[in-house]
């Protein structure tokens, strides 16, 4: 199958008139996964198709949610499974599609996910900036509980799962999942030490599993397919569907859904239409959101999965694919960067807190052509002894990018040392 | 515990090997080896935090640094606080914390005794490459009634916090705003006024939090401490006395695990200043024109009460001369009056009470004295005031010795009416009160912070009060003038040192008799059959 005759597994509903409504999704075959699950399947069973699927967490780090499960405790006893909607990596954007074109697929991988993890209070932490799809999850589970999809005895199954929706308040850290937590249970979000680690002591004390919304969206899938015919999407060990986010200088900017392992530039000059404009040529890629090291345009013949962009030295993160063409002055766009993570650090641990705001000083002066060549060194070492000193990866999302940059582009930064300006020429304001 | 030996885990730090309890974390394994762990945030008394990461050690087999606060030892751990890879992360920390510190040690009252000026000079690396802009916060925030603020000079390590939370359970204190913003404040509505306020200035790292009461008052290197007990109630909780050019100018707590842990209330920590404030008693005075106006020798003073008591006991019979003891005084003063008034054949020994609000859960008693068990063991205390009130009005006690009490302030008209009615009254005290005023003779007492002495709080531990300065004028503690005044009534020979008086007071009771000065060192022993609780 070439990716031109792919079709849309996650995003197949999103253009049905009145998507987001339960009769809409039934007919398009909602919810038979769900059904199928909690009458035909024990948890474990579900459990291990997931495992055998091979599906790996779609937030970032990309770790097997399998397995992520099966570290929960096994038998009765309270355990919480949360779904994190706090997306909020820049450049990232699939799971507020998700959410606000298809809330039940969202809503019956939730529940499938709960009865699998022997869940029966499940939460969503939503973005709080996410008003619109905040709004129509809260219908959804509405629709769901009305419809015995939720709550009690769900399809007079005997499983019970209610399902609670918390509204963050819009910081960035709250999506780690242990500030999440943290915020979850009302108080100010900052990252826990680990260990524990949530899944021995999460929500409330309880034994815990954060998942992303894109993750959970996966899923029904996986129940109603089986897992060998999952598995058979993507590459080895990097498989089923994945949303990418395209964004910058694109033609077509959006969501894209392909299978895991997609070329990068197909990815760009097929299915978003290319670069913005044919007279500025592709500077750089960062292909996994704002935190992950950026790949110089000479770098991006890639397979976008977990293990090929690992092996090319950077991330498939959240897959957020932000394009930058010849027109981007990389210490400027670094400087936009580091005032985002500056603002955004939670202020808890010192390397971060204080790290954060320094990098943003030099970048300043660098910008403004005040720098001085000693200040590429300081910002690599600065790196240096923030990533893997913090309490949680925030420190490193902000060390990577730096180091990255200012390794691939040490001529331009050293180009503002020099000629106190840009290398970059910018492009004429849109006419 | 039910457990008698936790198991122990053998691993080795900085190349030595070293056995601890499991459960035990990295800072404190390594202190057994008298290695430092530096940190700021880590309290052994508080939650771990985990955040100033300070305390980052490289262990073998793991691929990042751990903090050593959170991270307990385990079977077989090799763990490096001098490598490269940890001297380095270190480094980075000290300088991450003094880029947006103010670095105004000159003007700071934690200069000399701040963790984050040692440590600077231990383990940084004596320079910075921050030439910015530091992030500027408020910096005299008044947070309650005993404690500034200083935004700036804080590192957010958040002890105070927890202090508050853990500790006294008030939850005053958050953190606000984030980032290198990220402020310490108290809760809408909240101020910082719970009764061990002070302990907050006294964890805190760095000079952010500060006594109102102390701040800008003397520089630290210029104090010498004295390792005391508290006078302020009946817990004692161990102090040091805060001294230079002959006056105290603080008091803060010292650990003691069976007493006080590591703190003292706000009201012990103030305490001092009640002694700056009084009115001091200074020399013998006798009385003139109906008061104690007449200053004389000290020696005069025990003739003439020697004598006086000999003729009133020789006249109405030794049982009409009787005593008030006192809780404030200690065990061998309370055991002086008992043998002054033994000697001159009485029994009658009266204990004021003084006793406000509650006994809190933390450490506050309500019994305001010091040594009130120590009244009762070796002062013979048997009498309310009511009764010896009484006793003094039909006549039945006719002479009296006041130890270190104020009864003609307390006790108003009644205790006027009784004066009346005595043929001899006798006060020995530090400062000058009615009772002083309207005696025959007053002996001038020593006052806390300059004499020994040993108080039995009212767990049954009893313990060590040090003298830091230098007596006032002519004064002693109780015992000298009491047991020189017994002498003269046929009496023993005076103890010539503190060590003498407490040896002879600690053999006339049997729960104490098995006791000696350096035994009780600096964190006192819990007598055999305490008068209650733990030891």
């Amino acid at each position: 199958m070439t990716s031109q005759e792919y079709r849309p597994l996650l995003l197949k509903n999103i253009h049905r008139p009145d998507s987001t409504s339960l009769s809409a999704y039934r007919e398009s075959g909602g919810y038979k996964a769900l059904e199928r699950a909690v009458k035909e399947m024990t948890p474990e069973q579900v459990l291990e198709e997931v495992k055998a699927s091979g599906l790996r967490g779609r937030g970032g780090a990309g770790f097997p949610t399998g397995m992520k499960w099966g570290f929960l405790p096994k038998g009765p006893g309270e355990k919480y499974l949360v779904l994190n909607a706090d997306e909020s990596e820049p450049g990232t954007f699939k799971d507020r599609l998700l959410m606000e074109r298809d809330p039940h697929l969202v809503l019956e991988g939730f529940l499938i996910s709960c009865y699998a993890v022997g869940c029966t209070h499940g939460y969503i932490y939503i973005r709080g900036e996410f008003v619109d799809p905040w709004r129509i999850l809260l219908k959804a589970v509405e629709e769901a509980r009305a419809a015995n999809l939720a709550g009690k005895s769900i399809l007079g199954s005997g499983f019970d799962c209610e399902i609670t929706i918390y509204r963050g308040a819009g910081a960035y850290i709250c999506g780690e999942e242990t500030a999440l937590l943290e915020s979850l249970e009302g108080k100010r979000g900052m990252p826990r030490l680990k260990p524990p680690f949530p899944a021995q002591v999460g929500l409330y004390g309880k034994p815990t599993s954060v998942n992303n919304v894109e993750t959970i969206a996966n899923v029904p899938l996986i129940v109603e397919m089986g897992s060998s015919w999952y598995a058979g999407i993507g590459r080895p060990k990097n498989t089923g569907p994945k949303l990418y986010c395209l964004s910058g200088h694109v033609r077509k900017p959006g969501v894209y859904e392909f299978p895991l392992g997609i070329p990068l530039k197909e990815l760009i000059f097929e299915h978003a239409g290319g670069l913005l404009r044919e007279t500025r040529p592709l500077k750089a890629v960062i292909p996994g959101g704002s935190s992950v090291p950026i790949l110089p345009a000479d770098k991006c013949d890639v397979l976008m999965d977990f293990d090929s962009l690992a092996a090319a030295g950077t991330m498939l993160g959240s897959a957020g694919v932000i394009v930058l063409d010849d027109s981007v002055c990389i210490v400027d766009a670094l400087l936009n960067l580091a005032r985002f993570y500056a603002h955004e650090s939670c202020g808890q641990c010192t390397p971060c807190r204080e790290g954060c705001g320094w990098y943003v000083q030099i970048l300043e002066r660098l910008e403004k052509g005040e720098g001085r060549s000693s200040d590429l060194d300081l910002l690599l070492d600065l790196s240096d002894r923030i990533q893997g000193n913090t309490i949680c990866p925030l420190g490193d999302a902000v060390a990577m990018p730096v180091r990255s940059y200012v390794t691939v582009f040490r001529n331009e930064f050293q180009y503002h040392v020099d000629h106190k300006k840009c290398l970059a020429e910018p492009a004429p304001a849109p006419v | 515990m039910a457990d008698s030996t936790p198991e122990q885990v053998t691993l080795t730090i900085d190349s030595q090997s070293v056995t601890v309890p499991a459960g035990t974390n990295l800072i404190e394994a390594a202190r057994t080896l008298g290695i430092e762990i530096p940190h700021f945030c880590y309290h052994p008394r508080l939650s771990i935090a985990g955040n100033c990461r300070m305390c980052l050690v490289d262990i073998e087999k793991m691929p990042k640094n751990q903090i050593a606060c959170s991270t307990k030892a385990a079977p077989g751990m090799i763990v490096r606080t001098r490598s490269d890879k940890a001297v380095k992360a270190r480094q980075g920390v000290m300088e991450f914390l003094l880029i947006n510190h103010p670095l105004d040690c000159p003007i700071c009252d934690q200069a000399g005794e701040c963790v984050l000026q040692d440590f600077s000079y231990h383990y940084g690396t004596g320079g910075s490459r921050f030439e910015g802009q530091k992030v500027h916060h408020d910096k005299n925030v008044d947070l309650g009634p005993h404690i500034v603020f200083d935004g700036e000079r804080c590192i957010k390590c958040t002890r105070c916090i927890r202090f508050c939370d853990e500790v006294t359970h008030t939850h005053e204190l958050g953190l606000f705003s984030r980032g290198d913003h990220t402020i310490i404040g108290t809760f809408p509505g909240k101020e910082l006024d719970n009764a061990y306020s002070g302990c907050t200035a006294d964890i805190c790292p760095v000079g952010a939090l500060t006594v109102k009461e102390f701040r800008f008052k003397q520089r630290v290197w210029f104090l010498r401490n004295t390792a005391s007990i508290c006078a302020g109630c009946a817990r004692g909780c161990n102090v040091n006395l805060g001294i230079n050019e002959e006056r105290i100018w603080r008091i803060t707590p010292r650990d003691n695990d069976a007493v006080n842990q590591s703190w003292i209330c706000d009201e012990g920590r103030l305490s001092f200043q009640i002694y700056q404030q009084a009115e001091r008693l200074g020399r013998a005075l006798t009385s003139s024109a109906g008061g104690a106006t007449k200053e004389m020798l000290v020696a005069s003073g025990y003739e003439q009460a020697a004598a006086t008591l000999g003729e009133i006991a020789r006249k109405h019979g030794g049982a009409t001369v009787a005593g008030i003891t006192s809780g404030h005084a200690t065990v061998e003063e309370q055991a002086g009056l008992k043998e002054l008034i033994e000697r001159a054949g009485g029994s009658r020994i009266a204990l004021p009470v003084h006793e406000r609000g509650d006994d809190d859960a933390l450490l506050i008693r309500r019994d305001k004295t010091a040594n009130t068990v120590g009244a009762r063991l070796a002062g013979g205390a048997n009498c309310t005031m009511e009764d010896l009130l009484t006793a003094i009005k039909i006549g039945k006690v006719r002479a009296l010795v006041v130890l270190r009490e104020d009864f003609l302030g307390e006790f108003g008209a009644e205790a006027m009416t009784a004066r009346g009615a005595l043929d001899f009254l006798m006060t020995l005290d530090w400062r000058v009160t009615a009772t002083v005023k309207a005696s025959d003779v007053a002996l001038p007492l020593s006052a806390y912070g300059e004499m020994d002495g040993s108080f039995i709080n009212f767990q049954g531990r009893i313990q060590l009060l040090r003298p830091g300065l230098t007596p006032y004028e002519e004064s002693d503690p109780a015992w000298k003038p009491l047991l020189e005044i017994a002498s003269r009534l046929g009496g023993a020979a005076v103890p010539k040192n503190f060590r003498e008086a407490f040896r002879w007071a600690a053999s006339r009771v049997p729960e104490l008799s098995h006791l000696d000065t350096p035994a009780l060192g600096k964190f006192g022993v819990s007598l055999e059959s305490p008068a209650s609780g733990q030891g």
